[in-house]
């Protein structure tokens, strides 16, 4: 069976004009990317932190920006094919759940609407009883009352509420890949859990899911795989459990030592210090030589800097780094 | 310890069209000197409400409904808004939630320190400057950071100048809403390490309100989880990690998800409304401890062992 | 319902805008009782330069016209243009500037040309023109050249809000759900702005009353529809304020200045109570 998404080596450029002095700047927000998921439905976890290019992946895969060279396959398809020549299903089939569980309602509508509109857009019910009883199901299925959520403007759910939402229109429309681009960074610590739940549910249902964030530790409860990007780069991949207990790479190893772990007898022990190429924002990088983490490495050694080390398999895991 | 900031029974309330959001009602605390405070909780339990009243700093259609914050002896909600304003930034500063985001995006930073000084103490602007360069060199900033706009710096980094402009008048507490929400997990750690260095160095009192307990473990000396408008639970941080007592705290701690374990148990049933609390425990509804009492009379906040309160009917109370 | 009580200024507005709708409404009426059929432009119907009386609230003026009648009929006038010129340059300006910022790319470099060359030429005397050399100008053609070169104005500002609320989630939502550009634009985008719709349609009105006022005043425009600037210059052409005949100078003068004051109020008021709200519920 072909894979469900394949990214090809794929390079996005953006140009910035840089009015002062005239000259464009040249911004790699991705820089030969390249990763699949197969037919099985699993949890794939891309984890970096802003700027690293992992936004502009989703949007890639969601057909709302063209990549600058490379490909992307959906079901052996490239995509340009299918927004050309069958949008329709293939916004069906790929959908999203965004970060801000604010913003993605439309303020002027009651928040029925949104899925009253999903289901006349894919034309998946026969009528309005139907319809009722799918967006009924729907919300059930994610732990919402019908009767507390519809009929009410999105100023009057919560957060929670809001992200669930968008989890039960998903649900609805039961797409074959959901990307889930941040879908709990804005929820609390104790809510992320029940959300993430959920996804868990839906991979049971047959939904993949790429799972877009910074955080390891839902990265970590939730998926079977994991890509570690940074700067437009994947620099180590590997199962969840492999990545998680034995980092390879510096930077997923100065990742996990961020991380607070909630137990008072096991603080940080080191001290992180500033370093000036964190002053500014990361947003990819102007040039393509070198390992991109070379200015933030603890082991950073000569050939760092002017070439990019390769994918090397290390057990089940791979990793773009010349220490291996 | 003494005790520097003290909060009895603070009521903040919203107007609403539907009556009175009662989103803080009846939170009592007391800061000691020299430590590092968290106060936790879920979003709508009160939290940001408690520093904001504590500061004066409602604004309508909220209001302070009634309560005392001692503070060297006297009652600063007494004070006028002029009084108040000397008091502020001096000795008690404040970093607001989001506050990475609401600085003037055309003006410099170091303009931006400046004029805040100035508008607190009297004093000259060379001097103000020197007391906002050495602010920013405290924070561990480069000094070109003064002549750089907002905008060019990173997420984590705007937070650090605010976190500098809290120190520069060196004050006695600093409130901090949320110091890291929002930055990317590497300057967390950075941000909130200097946070939890700002007592060692400076002497400083520090309340940070956030909700994720992972950032208390780590730079906490106390803290105080809140629920619907109430603060449930105060203790030493080792005692609430280790003997948590309060069931939502239980429930709290068992629900974060983390790298030591690939479960995580949610809390059932949803957060209560801040229009209609409850009756009696206003935790009754979601707590697997529930006994008849609960639904009638509110827990007071007692002490149970040596500086770790509860307010719960399982330990007793009057 | 709230916006009456929180602000003065918005309520006094309305209330003066709604007075003077109300008279204008009734126009007809009155005039028809008063006149007896006739027209209040009509010359020599009474005796001319009578000062006020019980039939003659405001006198009459040198050709013989009951100063009150034609004043209603004036403000009625002025009322119809600005409102349709102005309903006019707004519905050109939002369909325009909501296409050129949300497509973006050659259909709004066109767009922002053609709107910054109809800023940079001076209307005025092109409106001059037009009037002075074409034969029949009626009520809606006039309404249309006036709002022509009204639309532009409005439209640059509109344009960088629309691009900016294209950004916002709930707009890459629908994109994802399959909406065509024409549905995100009208059913996404534009409700969120009515409030900003509103304002511009009230700055058009004024804008342009005000630019046929200045038409009138030196003479240009169509005789038989007389606005209240018209009346001002027939007053002013017949020497009313050396003769004494105040009422017909200043009665149409405190008419305009009502209107554009409590138009104005409207908008301030508008603007004082959604301001801070709006950032929150457009995200603009």
């Amino acid at each position: 069976m072909e894979n469900l998404l394949e990214l090809k080596n794929v390079v996005k450029i953006f140009t910035r004009a840089n009015f002062a002095f005239s000259r464009e700047k040249v911004i790699y927000a991705l820089n030969d990317v390249s990763f699949s998921m197969d037919a099985e439905p699993k949890v794939l976890a891309l984890v970096g932190e802003s700027g690293s290019g992992k936004t502009t992946i989703c949007k890639l895969i969601l057909g709302l920006e063209e990549p600058t060279s490379g490909e992307i396959l959906y079901k052996g398809v490239p995509l340009y094919r299918w927004l050309k020549e069958n949008l329709k299903e293939y916004r069906r089939e790929v959908q999203i759940i965004f970060q801000d569980p604010f913003e993605t309602f439309n303020p002027f509508y009651r928040v029925d609407r949104i899925l009253w509109t999903v289901i006349q857009k894919f034309n998946l019910a026969r009528d309005n009883n139907e319809a009722k009883s799918k967006i009924e199901e729907g919300l059930e299925a994610v732990g919402l009352r019908a009767r507390e959520i519809l009929g009410r403007y999105p100023h009057q759910l919560s957060g929670g509420e809001r992200q669930r939402f968008m989890l039960a229109r998903a649900y609805i429309l039961r797409p074959k890949l959901l990307v889930a681009d941040e879908p709990v960074s804005m929820l609390d610590a104790s809510l992320r859990a029940v959300f993430l739940d959920h996804l868990k549910e839906f991979k049971r249902n047959g939904i993949s899911c790429l799972y877009i964030t910074h955080d390891l530790n839902t990265a970590y409860y939730i998926s079977d795989y994991i890509l570690i990007i940074y700067a437009g780069k994947i620099l180590e991949r590997g199962p969840v459990e492999g990545v998680i207990r034995n980092p390879l790479h510096p930077y997923t190893k100065m990742l996990i030592n961020s991380i607070p772990i909630p137990d008072p007898n096991k603080k940080w022990s080191d001290k992180v210090n500033i370093d000036i190429t964190q002053l500014q924002k990361v947003s990819g990088r102007e040039t393509v030589d070198g390992c991109v983490f070379y200015n933030r490495c603890d082991y950073a050694m000569e050939r760092c800097k002017d070439n990019i080390p390769p994918m090397k398999r290390v057990g089940e895991q791979e990793v773009s780094c010349f220490l291996y | 310890m003494d005790t520097i900031l003290e909060i009895q029974d603070l009521k903040v309330y919203f107007r609403t069209i539907f009556g009175d959001a009662k989103s803080l009602d009846g939170a009592s605390l007391r800061v000691y000197e020299r430590e590092v405070l968290g106060i936790a909780g879920e979003s709508g339990c009160g939290k940001s409400t408690l520093v904001e009243g504590a500061l004066k700093l409602v604004k309508p259609p909220g209001y302070i409904h009634s309560g005392k914050v001692l503070y060297n002896g006297r009652n600063l909600l007494e004070l006028d808004d002029e009084e108040f304003r000397k008091i502020r930034w001096k000795e008690l500063s404040y970093i607001p939630q989001g506050s990475m985001n609401s600085l003037n995006p055309v003006i410099k930073i170091e303009e931006q320190m400046i004029d805040g000084i100035i508008s607190h103490i009297d004093i000259s602007y060379p001097d103000a400057k020197e007391i906002a360069l050495e602010a920013l060199s405290d924070v561990g900033l480069p000094s070109d950071v003064a002549q750089m706009f907002p905008h060019e710096l990173s997420g984590g980094m705007r937070q650090r100048v605010c976190i500098a402009m809290s120190i520069c008048l060196r004050p006695k507490i600093i409130f901090a809403d949320e110091p890291v929400t929002a930055l990317d997990v590497v300057m967390q750690k950075l941000n909130l390490q200097t946070i939890g260095e700002l007592k060692e160095r400076f002497g400083v009192t520090v309340v940070m309100v956030a909700h994720d307990m992972a950032w208390h473990a780590e730079v906490a000396d106390r803290i105080a989880i809140m629920y619907a408008g109430k603060i449930v639970e105060i203790g030493t941080t080792s005692d609430i990690f280790g003997k948590p007592l309060h069931p939502y705290t239980k429930g709290l701690l068992d629900a974060v998800p983390s790298l030591e374990r690939r479960f995580s148990k949610s809390i059932p049933g949803i957060a209560p409304s801040p229009l209609s609390w409850p009756s009696g425990c206003r935790f009754h509804p979601r707590c697997s401890y529930k006994m008849g009492v609960c639904e009638e009379i509110d827990p007071p906040l007692i002490e149970i062992e040596k500086d770790h309160f509860v307010a719960c009917h399982i330990y007793g109370g009057r | 319902m709230r916006i009456f009580k929180s602000s003065p200024k918005f309520t006094v507005g309305v209330i003066i805008i709604s007075i003077l709708i109300v008279i204008a409404l009734l126009e007809p009426t009155i005039n028809n009782h008063r006149l007896g059929g006739h027209s209040s432009t009509e010359i020599g119907l009474y005796e001319t330069s009578l000062p006020p009386s019980k039939e003659h609230p405001f006198g009459t003026d040198a050709y013989g016209r009951d100063v009150f009648s034609l004043i209603l009929t004036g403000l009625k006038y002025s009322l119809l243009i600005g409102f349709i010129a102005g309903g006019l340059a707004t519905l050109i300006a939002v369909v325009l500037a909501t296409t050129a910022g949300y497509k973006g790319g050659w259909l709004d470099a066109f767009i922002t040309t053609v709107s910054n060359a109809i800023l940079i030429i001076p209307s005025w005397p092109i409106l001059a023109i037009i009037v002075l050399f074409v034969r029949k100008v009626d009520l809606f053609f006039l309404s249309l050249i006036l709002a022509f070169f009204s639309w532009a104005g409005s439209s640059r500002q509109i344009k960088p809000q629309i691009a900016s609320l294209k950004e916002r989630p709930y707009v890459e939502l629908a994109r994802v759900t399959a909406f065509s550009d024409i549905e995100i634009m009208f059913k996404e985008i534009l409700p969120n702005f009515l409030p900003y719709i509103f304002v511009g349609f009230s700055y058009a009105v004024t804008g342009t009353m005000m630019a046929e006022t200045a038409l009138r005043l030196v003479g240009l425009g169509p005789a038989d529809i007389p606005s209240l600037g018209q009346i001002l210059n027939w007053a002013l052409y017949a020497g009313a304020l050396a003769q004494g005949h105040y009422f017909l100078v200043l009665t149409p003068i405190v008419i305009l200045i009502l209107l554009f004051v409590s138009i104005n109020l409207i908008n301030v008021g508008l603007d004082e109570v959604y301001n801070p709200r709006l950032k929150q519920i457009t995200g603009v």
